[in-house]
């Protein structure tokens, strides 16, 4: 079920009335049926892989905490992550593994014959399994409790608002507050709708805008001039970015009507002044478990300079195929290890340069703001792109400056809204950086109703209601 | 005051404000469509006393108008959109000659045959000055329509909307593509395919031609040029057939345009091709009255 979708306004109340008209196991019950329901909208066949998955590491947990044998807990947690990540080899990379080791032996001079599994992707997966799989190496690591009741375990890996496109939201956050019943709150209620109205305008008046702008522009690169192709690039770096922090803030804003505290996924992560700060500010949950449960795992940066690079090299390019079974989220996710490493090696010298020659604080950060949003939005060309070629073809058209006219661009009003609305939204952004410095208390009820009857408005007035897909559903 | 009773107050003051907006912001928006120098604004607004009309889709914009007056020194008025099939466009001309003084001559670009009528979605923003375009629109989309009269900021939730405002202060008659086609475009191989026409979009014509000449009004159904790799392969066939069921000759220029110079693409001419084109109907007295200007 989509949340842009008609099925999901209908479901939504009727969950909630339940949802609030019940408590303790009940109301978890109301939760895992609620969820189990959202799922099996999409296709119900893979509702026992979820199950499965849940049972498994339900299991494994409480083996885990049980267990004193450091050996015997070592075997466990390795069987865990096999599971896992053996779910998550076979259903979305076993066919680009295949091919990949077939495109290698081709180049060899061998020809191999090989058959492709139809293997459908099931939604949510790299989702669902991150959240089981960090519960379970966390158990192990004694950081958190393991789950004994298997209704809440279950309803903490199914539940909907996170379920199929993140935040990855961990067990140590939400098994405690599954724990408990949260009694209706009005602040909780109208933050979390408030929440709820910025994520609908971003993926439907903005996002789902942007998408067939961008879609023709990477399908025939050739029939754009360079700033078509240019505007292109801008466009899907916000199309990404508003779909997915749109998802996100529906998801976030959902939970917190519910009660539930979720954090944030995206922290206005265009106004990042380095590839660091780009990477604490985007997709802020998977960003994290990466830190936590690959990087600090490789060691982190305690093995010298070199070692901390290639623990980073290595986080990235793992993080990029995570999004996706192509060598072009690899290629995206070594540019931003790269990105990474070269400002770890670069940065002082700049810092130093900087101060030498008294550059003001404030045109110092507005260059590397722009200049981190371009070399972003250099990865995203790979990111976007079906294949290196059309990648290149893309960033050719660019460089060669063919046909370069601003006039000949299609769908000028069509950009032009978009561009309005992102400036609108950035705008905001930016104003809400200066309330986070200022402290400045949270707005009223009587504000936030006023901002989402203008968030109403915007969507009826610029909405694309195609039922577009969140990009991130196919990751 | 409870919490459950705050939040139901803040929700009724909320859809209350929100449909309140609704209805306002509308009515101000649906002032502004009005207003605008847009072709359909113009069209509703009525006034207008040009003496050819120009109906098409995308391929229709090649009519360039500035080109036609300058060669004929006929007052133009291009109503072709992009997706405009006959069945849309015997909705504008009907609208158009209710609200304007009928034109002397009527050009249809023929091609448009085969759309499907996508445009249909983009014209609700004309649906309240329309009831022909809003039963079109029902008909396509009838939950969309119904949602439209729930909203009614949602029918002015279109890319001609934009174009309204686009056009507030300036024509839109100028409007035509004129970068060329681009080098990787041009070198594409000859594309074999067939043009296949929609058969409601083909008695929509019929009905059209019909009208026309029974008030008297000159009609040209002309197919524009097409790029020189991409012109289909049954042209001939697709324009006897039209010719035959309309009952109206159809002047066929498929493939009387051969410099890639004069395309935007392989479909679309450019300005220079618009105007090479013109030049040729001009030539071959396709603007030529052959009857005294109507009279209601």
């Amino acid at each position: 079920m989509l949340f842009n979708s008609l099925p999901f306004l209908a479901f939504l109340p009727i969950f909630m009335t339940f949802y609030w008209a019940t408590s303790g196991r009940a109301r978890l019950w109301v939760m895992l049926v609620g969820s189990l329901f959202f799922y099996a909208w999409w296709d119900w066949r893979f509702l026992s892989l979820l199950l499965f998955s849940s049972l498994v590491d339900y299991s494994l947990g409480i083996l885990l905490e049980d267990e004193r044998h450091e050996a015997m807990r070592r075997r466990l947690i390795v069987i865990s992550v096999a599971i896992n990540l053996g779910l998550l080899g076979f259903f979305k990379y076993f066919n680009f593994f295949v091919q990949s080791a077939a495109d290698v032996s081709s180049a060899l001079g061998l020809h191999p014959t090989y058959n492709a599994l139809k293997i459908v992707l099931p939604v949510g997966i790299s989702f669902y399994v991150f959240k089981t799989m960090s519960y379970t190496i966390d158990v192990y690591r004694r950081t958190q409790k393991a789950e004994r009741d298997l209704l809440r375990f279950t309803t903490f890996v199914v539940f909907f608002p996170e379920l199929v496109a993140g935040p990855i939201v961990r067990a140590s956050r939400l098994l405690p507050q599954l724990a408990r019943d949260h009694p209706f709150s009005y602040e909780r209620m109208v933050s979390g709708l408030t929440l709820v109205a910025s994520g609908y305008v971003r993926k439907v008046a903005i996002a789902d805008s942007i998408a067939p702008l961008v879609d023709i522009r990477f399908a025939h690169p050739e029939a754009h001039n360079a700033w078509s192709l240019l505007i292109g690039v801008y466009l899907y770096a916000f199309q990404i970015y508003c779909d997915f922090s749109g998802y996100s803030n529906i998801a976030i804003g959902l939970a917190r009507v519910l009660g539930f505290d979720f954090g944030i996924n995206f922290d206005r992560p265009y106004f990042s002044r380095s590839f660091g700060e780009f990477w604490t500010r985007w997709h802020i949950s998977l960003s994290s478990w990466l830190r936590d449960y690959l990087y600090i795992s490789l060691g982190g940066n305690r093995g010298g300079t070199w070692r901390t690079f290639r623990n980073l090299m290595v986080t990235m390019l793992l993080g990029g195929l995570w999004h996706g079974a192509s060598w072009t989220f690899v290629a995206w996710g070594g540019l931003h290890g790269l990105y990474l490493v070269t400002q770890r090696l670069i940065g002082p010298a700049y810092q130093r340069v900087i101060r030498a020659l008294r550059v003001p604080t404030v045109v110092s950060n507005a260059f590397l703001m722009l200049l981190v949003f371009h070399l972003t939005c250099f990865g995203w060309v790979f990111f976007r792109a079906h294949s290196f070629s059309n990648a290149f073809d893309v960033l050719s058209g660019i460089a060669a400056m063919r046909g370069a006219s601003l006039a000949d661009v299609d769908n000028k009003w069509r950009i032009l809204k978009c561009a309005v609305l992102i400036a609108v939204m950035l705008g905001f952004e930016a104003a809400s950086f200066l309330r986070d410095r200022q402290r400045a208390p949270e707005f009223s009820p009587a504000l936030r109703l006023a901002f989402v009857a203008a968030c109403a408005w915007v969507v009826l007035i610029f909405g694309t209601f195609s039922g577009n897909n969140f990009i991130y559903f196919q990751f | 005051m409870s919490d459950v009773r705050r939040a139901l107050i803040w929700l009724v003051a909320l859809v209350a404000i929100v449909i309140a907006g609704d209805h306002i912001l509308a009515w101000v928006l649906r002032k502004v469509v009005v207003r605008s120098q847009f072709r359909y604004s113009r069209l509703y607004r009525g006034g207008n006393s040009a003496d050819v009309i120009v109906l098409g889709d995308s391929r229709g914009l090649a009519f360039y108008a500035p080109a036609i007056e300058e060669l004929t020194g006929l007052r133009a008025l291009n109503l072709s959109y992009n997706s405009m099939s006959p069945r849309i466009a015997e909705a504008i001309l009907l609208d158009y000659v209710e609200h304007n003084r009928p034109p002397r001559m009527v050009v249809i670009e023929v091609t448009s045959a085969i759309v499907s009528g996508a445009l249909t979605s983009e014209l609700r923003t004309y649906a309240s000055l329309s009831p022909r375009l809003a039963a079109l629109y029902a008909e396509r989309y009838p939950i969309a329509a119904v949602a439209g009269r729930m909203f009614r900021l949602f029918p002015l939730n279109s890319e001609l909307f934009l174009a309204v405002l686009h056009y507030m202060r300036q024509t839109d008659q100028d409007w035509i593509r004129r970068e060329t086609m681009a080098p990787a475009v041009r070198t594409r191989p000859r594309n074999h395919w067939r043009l296949a026409p929609f058969l409601d979009n083909v008695e929509a014509l019929a009905r059209m031609v019909g009208l026309l000449h029974q008030r008297g009004i000159e009609v040209r159904l002309v197919i524009a040029p097409y790029g020189p790799s991409n012109v289909p392969v049954n042209v001939a066939g697709f324009a006897d057939l039209i010719a035959r069921r309309v009952q109206a000759p159809v002047w066929n220029y498929a493939g009387a345009v051969a410099d890639p110079e004069d395309f935007a693409d392989q479909v679309h001419l450019n300005e220079r091709g618009g105007r090479v084109f013109l030049r040729m109907l001009q030539r071959d007295g396709a603007f030529g009255m052959t009857r005294p200007p109507a009279r209601f």
